[in-house]
């Protein structure tokens, strides 16, 4: 879902770029308030960690193979503005050294599945949980459904700048761009379940950390 | 792991290699956003963007080959993108084929969007394919710093950076560990193990981190770091990113 340069025009750039950068530069001084100056050493090893995850492929029917996104997953465990700051650098790297997305397009690819995906992700587990109540079950579920969403939301939000940059259009772009999300999404959605199934087995107090 | 799987090429040594990191960081800005900025079918244009850019190639001895397999990394998105076209009903049409129950009719239109959106991508990802393989990440990172993106986000970077090959290598062990066992482990399993994986490596990172962090508190970290300052912006770097602006300007202008 990276959108290389040359796919949106010149207006989304600048908005996108400003709506990133703006996230980011607010996401930096709520870390620094409330995790002080511990969190560089810890945004910086779970960035690379974000990074090593969407490195493990696991095969899909057809040959094909896919690996998760890591927003929800991020943003679940150590809060939304956290993830938005942790994707953003995993994306600024993709970018300059992978060149997995354009540079123009940096700003739309971090609000996208960054900024977009963190905070779906987020909201959907946390309105999920305190609608079921704390129970595993109903943890797991949430963890689901918030993953499954942020990747159909981050998938809608690519295809409607698409369409107002002109390269497709709307009536086309955002069913075909949601529809293969929706099945996507649910891979992720069953691997950040079964992360944090792990992390509440193995430790539960991870999960009690003040989330940013 | 392989260290240079990063940033393979960067310790070439040619005039490209010695340029400031800033110098090249924005010459390539320039050149992505020139190329962006070009109305679509001036197929003349986007030529001389390309013949610069394979002069800058030639030489700063990264092989020609390498530049151009790097780039297909476009192509998932391009192959997504491409479905829509038949789509565009506007226009004239250059061919239409009967898939099953549906009509489907490619227009010029729609072709000359996807040609148009496909060569800026392309030269665009050859320009910063050549700024990944001339450059370190230490260089581009202080290079990024110079340029005013702010401290913070440079030092978690640089801290990512740092710990992306401990990281990748754990990561690397485990799938090793997991391909070794789970010989036709299909569907949901696998993903109940990937999961797993993925959970203890996250366990793993954010102990490191706190392990990291108490190990810089203990060596007096204050939440300042300092570093020795060692870019330097010769009178090179001036000539040579006047230039390449002035090349850039002219090819846009002049086969407009």
């Amino acid at each position: 879902m990276h959108i290389p340069d040359g796919f949106i025009n010149v207006p989304t750039v600048v908005v996108t770029s400003a709506v990133s950068a703006g996230a980011i530069a607010y996401g930096v001084s709520r870390a620094n308030r409330r995790l002080g100056e511990k969190h560089v050493p810890l945004m910086g090893v779970m960035a690379a960690f974000i990074f090593a995850a969407q490195m493990l492929n696991f095969p899909v029917a057809g040959g094909t193979s896919g690996h998760v996104l890591g927003a929800a997953l991020a943003a679940i465990l150590l809060g939304p503005w956290v993830g938005v700051l942790i994707m953003a650098c995993v994306f600024i790297v993709q970018c300059l050294i992978f060149q997995d997305g354009g540079l123009t397009a940096l700003g739309a690819n971090i609000l996208n599945m960054g900024i977009i995906a963190c905070f779906v992700g987020y909201y959907l587990y946390q309105g999920v949980v305190s609608f079921w109540g704390e129970r595993r079950r109903s943890q797991l579920v949430a963890a689901f459904l918030g993953a499954w969403l942020s990747i159909v939301a981050a998938a809608a939000a690519t295809a409607i700048e698409l369409a107002v940059s002109g390269t497709s259009p709307l009536a086309v772009a955002l069913p075909a761009m949601a529809g293969v999300h929706v099945l996507i999404g649910i891979g992720e959605g069953l691997v950040t379940a079964a992360v944090i199934s792990l992390v509440m087995t193995t430790r539960a107090d991870l999960l009690q950390l003040e989330r940013v | 792991m392989r260290y240079s799987f990063l940033d393979q090429f960067s310790d070439l040594d040619s005039f490209i290699h010695r340029l400031d990191p800033r110098t090249k960081l924005v010459s390539c800005l320039a050149f992505i956003l020139a190329i962006v900025l070009t109305p679509p079918g001036r197929w003349q244009v986007f030529l001389g963007y390309f013949s610069l850019l394979l002069i800058l190639i030639i030489i700063s001895k990264v092989p020609v080959f390498y530049v151009l397999k790097r780039s297909l990394v476009i192509l998932p998105f391009v192959v997504l993108v491409s479905l829509f076209i038949p789509f565009f009903k506007e226009g004239e049409v250059a061919g239409s084929y009967n898939l099953w129950l549906w009509q489907v009719s490619v227009t010029y239109t729609g072709l000359a969007i996807l040609g148009n959106v496909v060569t800026k991508a392309w030269l665009c990802v050859l320009g910063l394919i050549l700024l990944s393989a001339t450059t370190g990440i230490t260089d581009l990172l202080k290079g990024l710093e110079g340029l005013g993106i702010p401290r913070v986000i440079v030092l978690i970077l640089s801290f990512m950076y740092r710990y992306i090959f401990v990281v990748v290598d754990e990561a690397m062990w485990m799938r090793q560990a997991w391909h070794s066992r789970s010989f036709g482990n299909k569907g949901l399993r696998q993903i109940k193990t990937l999961g797993n994986i993925i959970g203890s490596l996250f366990v793993r990172s954010y102990e490191r981190g706190e392990r990291v962090y108490v190990a810089m508190l203990a060596r007096g970290f204050d939440g300042k770091v300092r570093t020795l300052h060692s870019l330097t912006f010769r009178k090179a770097d001036f000539y040579c990113g006047g230039l390449w602006f002035i090349l850039l300007v002219v090819t846009g202008v002049f086969l407009w």
